[in-house]
């Protein structure tokens, strides 16, 4: 009769709370990651609203200038930092291995640790809120020497650097974990030239991680030795350089841009190939396309800096309009992987297609600023937080979001429901381009970015009550979002078993085992022999199809 | 500048209608009609000449866009060796000062009153550009140019104005606090006025 007992507090090491803070498995740290990146990204959402609550009009007093310069670089820097980047790592580490035939990442324990660190990083960051004189407050740059001056937030500030040490951290360990694992740890038959164009611009994404980070690193250490040692590296009275913060910032920081859109890239990726039902066109074109933005996103840092007046402008100009040549590459895959496709429009796919009209406005205007001439009226207006938000906004969290439908139900083993994401998704692309379209205006209009309040001139009010209009639509769309969530589980018995494939279209590995998947994966690895070996699997007569 | 502005916003216009009417017109035509479809008739994953030549238009865009940059920056970078008037400008916490070495005239601005900058109409005046504090950035968006003000560093920039008027210009370089109130304003005055004005301030021409 009682031939298994086995007691709660087992129960509750295996499956319980304490299963996941004692976890290795890949797929519950991507999950806690996933997870702990949409929690940032609710408060950050939050904190955006409060920006738009204080700009819904001209000398609005809705919070302190003090405040609103706390909020406004809380919002960023968790929206990059611990929303974005950590997100992408997050999926990464749940589908990387799926995808190449494996059973875990090469360190799991590493693994673990990263997440960690990541998590204590990011509450540091925001336990700034908790101490006297505030959070961090020298925007997501923490330029010197305003980030080093005494008048600076104190202690505020110093959580903000410590925290981003742990995050960079992290980051850089979890790059390590999720190169080793690519290139050592695939599947037999999963040659380089099959692995998905998602774990390509993983690798990619982790290499610029080790070239960019310790630049980083540098800058935020030189912030503490500044703050408390004296160092007076950036201190012009004692010879330091100013500029040269900014160089160890951009250095890291313009790379970090691909950091957050390769990933983003890969996702497009794969949705476009499973939704158009057809092969993924120029997979080569797509992989060097992703070396050619790495290495040039190594070149370009300094455009962040055209109106410094101590750069060499024509330079930086050049590299930087030539990032264009392979960003355009990818762009031109994905139109033709849908070319005389057969085109499924679920949510995944509409979160695709609204990636690719939103970034491709980000993509033009950033050629835009890359002119130096038109920087020097709009580097620093509102021009250039349309154009960022126009790539990270339109660009990275809409591809998140299509990444969330398109993978939740082999996470959760349930569907999303289909009409709420719809709705999801037409919110959020009417709300956005509310938000952030108008902002093109304003910047040109001559409105300067991080401005706790602006002038009644002619326009201007209109157009920020159109905005935050906008803002008020994106956060019911997300409302939709989470509604969605808690509505599918509920209803999810009827789903249930689901399928391996429940798109009935997917091409790689994850989609060739159980929806979720077992502990270690696969419980028998299907033949690797093209590039898509669980649609060769499911539908063994298109197998000659697929590219080899 | 505003020639520059304008092929740009053009070039950018025509790219986003090409290739965003391709996305949402493959979309469109292409969309499936039959869900129990599992793969396309076509089935074509590469094609060397597409891919060449989708990559090479581009580089040719991107060339010419940068020749137009090149050009135009020399021109708005340029600067006269003898310039007609010279004012040295500080930013600080949180407004600016306008010095007229030539003329012994200072204009010092508070962060509740905005300071003036008067400029003569069409006569070259080179703005030295510094900081006494953090990081500011001097903008007239009515002249289409901002430069960083960077303590310990001079930077160098010629106005010429053409227009008699007066015009907005803040702090682009978020400095602290009070940051949003750092502004000043632009007028744009005859060669008489200007005099006069100097004059005004106890300044000798």
């Amino acid at each position: 009769m009682n031939a298994v007992a086995i007691s709660s507090k087992q129960r509750l090491v295996e499956h319980g709370i304490i299963s996941w803070l004692i976890t290795t498995n890949h797929k519950r740290v991507g999950i806690l990651y996933m997870v702990t990146s949409l929690a940032f990204f609710g408060v950050a959402g939050f904190l955006a609203d409060v920006i738009r609550l204080q700009l819904v009009q001209p000398d609005a007093s809705f919070v302190s200038p003090n405040v609103y310069n706390e909020v406004f670089t809380l919002h960023g820097t968790a929206m990059i930092f611990l929303f974005i980047a950590p997100f992408s790592f997050g999926l990464a580490n749940y589908l990387v291995p799926l995808q190449i035939g494996a059973a875990d990442m090469a360190f799991p324990r590493l693994n673990a640790y990263s997440y960690w660190i990541f998590l204590i990083g990011g509450v540091t960051i925001f336990g700034g809120l908790g101490v006297e004189g505030g959070a961090g407050n020298a925007g997501w740059t923490g330029y010197a020497p305003l980030s080093t001056i005494q008048t600076a937030a104190g202690t505020g500030m110093d959580l903000w650097i410590l925290g981003l040490i742990l995050v960079s951290l992290s980051t850089t360990l979890t790059a390590i974990n999720s190169l080793v694992t690519i290139l050592v740890f695939r599947a037999p038959g999963m040659s380089m030239w099959r692995i998905p164009v998602f774990c390509w611009d993983v690798l990619v994404t982790f290499l610029l991680v080790l070239m960019a980070f310790p630049s980083l690193f540098v800058a935020l250490f030189s912030l503490l030795l500044e703050r408390h040692l004296g160092a007076k590296l950036f201190d012009a009275p004692w010879g330091g350089d100013p500029v040269m913060y900014q160089h160890l910032f951009w250095f890291f920081g313009h790379p970090e841009v691909y950091v957050m859109i390769l990933p983003a890239f890969g996702m497009i990726t794969e949705i476009v190939g499973v939704f158009s039902r057809k092969p993924i066109f120029g997979y080569s074109g797509l992989v060097l396309s992703a070396f050619g933005i790495a290495g040039l996103s190594m070149s370009v840092w300094a455009h962040h800096m055209f109106t410094t007046g101590a750069v060499n402008d024509p330079f930086f100009s050049a590299m930087s309009f030539a990032i264009a040549v392979p960003t355009g590459i990818k762009f031109f895959n994905w139109i033709a992987t849908m070319w005389r496709g057969e085109i499924s429009l679920d949510t995944p796919m509409l979160f695709a297609i609204g990636f690719m009209l939103n970034f491709l406005l980000g993509g033009v205007t950033g050629v835009m600023v890359a002119s130096p001439p038109i920087d020097f009226n709009v580097e620093d207006s509102y021009f250039l937080v349309s154009h960022f938000h126009y790539v990270l906004g339109g660009g990275a969290m809409f591809a998140i979001f299509g990444a969330l439908y398109m993978w939740w139900p082999k996470i959760w083993g349930v569907k999303l429901n289909e009409r709420l994401g719809k709705l999801h998704f037409w919110s959020m692309m009417i709300g956005f381009n509310l938000v952030f379209f108008p902002m093109m205006l304003l910047g040109v209009a001559g409105m300067p970015r991080r401005v706790y309040t602006y002038p009644n001139l002619p326009g201007w009010g209109t157009l920020n009550f159109v905005e935050t209009i906008g803002a008020a639509i994106i956060t019911v769309s997300t409302a939709v979002f989470i509604w969605n969530i808690v509505m599918s589980h509920r209803t999810a018995e009827a789903q249930r078993p689901l399928a391996d494939d429940p798109w009935g279209g997917g091409q790689a590995l994850e989609w060739a085992t159980s929806s979720p998947p077992p502990e270690f994966n696969f419980h028998a690895l299907p033949p690797i022999r093209s590039k898509r070996p669980a649609f060769d699997l499911h539908y063994p007569e298109y197998a000659k199809d697929s590219p080899k | 500048m505003l020639g520059d502005w304008k092929v740009f916003v053009f070039a950018g216009i025509a790219v986003y209608a090409i290739v965003a009417g391709l996305i949402v017109w493959s979309a469109v035509a292409y969309r499936c009609r039959d869900p129990s479809i599992r793969q396309s008739r076509s089935t074509v994953h590469e094609n060397a000449k597409l891919e060449i030549t989708w990559t090479v238009i581009p580089i040719l865009i991107v060339i010419g866009l940068f020749i137009k940059t090149y050009i135009v920056e020399a021109k708005v970078e340029a600067v006269k060796p003898h310039p007609a008037q010279i004012v040295d400008v500080v930013g600080y916490r949180w407004s600016w000062r306008f010095t007229y070495p030539r003329n012994g005239v200072v204009v010092n601005g508070t962060t509740a009153s905005a300071p003036t900058l008067v400029l003569p109409v069409n006569e070259t005046t080179r703005i030295d550009l510094t900081s006494s504090d953090v990081i500011h950035s001097f903008w007239v968006p009515a002249f289409l140019f901002k430069r960083d003000a960077n303590p310990g560093m001079i930077n160098v920039f010629d106005f010429k104005p053409t227009r008699i008027g007066t015009y907005p210009g803040s702090c682009a370089e978020f400095c602290g606090t009070f940051h949003a109130l750092m502004d000043f304003k632009v007028r744009v005055v005859s060669q008489a006025d200007f005099a006069r004005w100097i004059r005004s301030q106890g300044g000798k021409l």
